[in-house]
């Protein structure tokens, strides 16, 4: 007769996946609240998008009061 | 490492704290800005650039509400990309890490991040208010404000892979090695080129209240992922064997 055990096992290793995940979600979200202006809109909305600066006007507060270079 | 796991706790770590930095935002900080702007729409009624109309205001409140509206968003956008480099960080550095518990690893990992990539970078080159800030500088110093993050942050990886190599007696020795770097680094790099024409205690305030917002959500996101990873446990399965 058989017996079933359980054990926890600790998996140290870093997956690789989740890493580049991650590091591209930290890029994007970094350009878009520091970075943008009207780059990302520009995609589907064309030159007047840098007119607009959506973003740039809805991140801008944030952009200030955390330390990012604006206007 | 249970993937989903990990990136979920991770991002909603972040995604939480930056909600509650831009919620402080809102409360300590949004004062300072809305001043700011203020003394910006004086200079540009005084310079004829605009004219103090109904319109004005009617444009202006509609801008601003959307501008105060994205704190929040803006700061869960940022909270959890910040959040997923320092989920990044802490997988790899966990073990290393002094401490018994998530949570306190954690702050500890917060308080090394909180202060080489971004107080120390604030220290060189400080948040401004509107008012305070040339457009046609404003790539430049970007360039400047990341590259001092990047060597700073980069900078204290480097001394930290070069303390697994050395005795425990001798870390102080590194801590010594990158105060020395980065000092070197801050007198090398150049200032920032726009002069504070602001009142000085504005730009002192907002930027006391900034500094005091940022803690806010470094000491939140290491409580939050802390706890997260504490109770998750994404590097720890349960596995059945037959004897």
């Amino acid at each position: 007769m058989s017996n079933f055990e359980e054990i926890i096992v600790s998996k140290q290793a870093v997956p690789t996946f989740a890493v580049v995940i991650l590091a591209l979600i930290f890029g994007f979200g970094l350009f878009l609240v520091g970075y943008d202006q009207g780059h990302l809109f520009s995609i589907i909305q064309g030159a007047e998008a840098f007119d607009d600066l959506f973003i740039h006007e809805l991140t801008h507060d944030m952009r200030h009061a955390a330390g990012f270079p604006c206007h | 490492m249970k993937t989903a796991r990990f990136i979920a706790l991770v991002l909603l770590a972040g995604c939480f704290a930056g909600i509650i930095h831009g919620t402080a935002n809102l409360v300590i900080v949004e004062p300072y800005l809305d001043e700011a702007i203020g003394i910006e729409n004086q200079n540009l009624f005084s310079s004829g650039e605009k004219q103090d109309t109904p319109e004005f205001w009617v444009e202006y409140s509609s801008y601003r509400d959307w501008q105060k509206g994205g704190q929040v968003l803006a700061g869960a956008i940022l909270g959890t990309s910040v959040g997923a480099l320092f989920g990044i960080i802490f997988a790899f550095s966990r073990r290393s890490l002094p401490g018994n518990h998530n949570v306190k690893k954690a702050l500890i990992l917060a308080g090394i991040m909180w202060l080489t990539i971004y107080f120390i970078p604030f220290l060189k080159y400080p948040a401004n208010p509107p008012t305070v800030g040339d457009p046609e500088t404003v790539v430049l110093r970007s360039i400047l404000y990341l590259s001092f993050i990047a060597i700073s942050g980069f900078g204290a990886l480097g001394f930290y892979k070069l303390s697994n190599r050395l005795d425990k007696g001798k870390k102080i020795a590194v801590i010594l090695g990158y105060a020395v770097f980065i000092s070197i680094i801050f007198v090398a790099m150049p200032q920032n080129p726009d002069e504070v024409t602001a009142p000085m205690d504005l730009v002192i305030g907002f930027r006391a209240m900034s500094v005091i917002a940022v803690s806010i959500y470094w000491i939140a996101l290491g409580i939050i992922l802390g706890a997260f990873w504490q109770k998750l446990q994404p590097d720890k399965s349960l596995q059945t064997y037959t004897s």
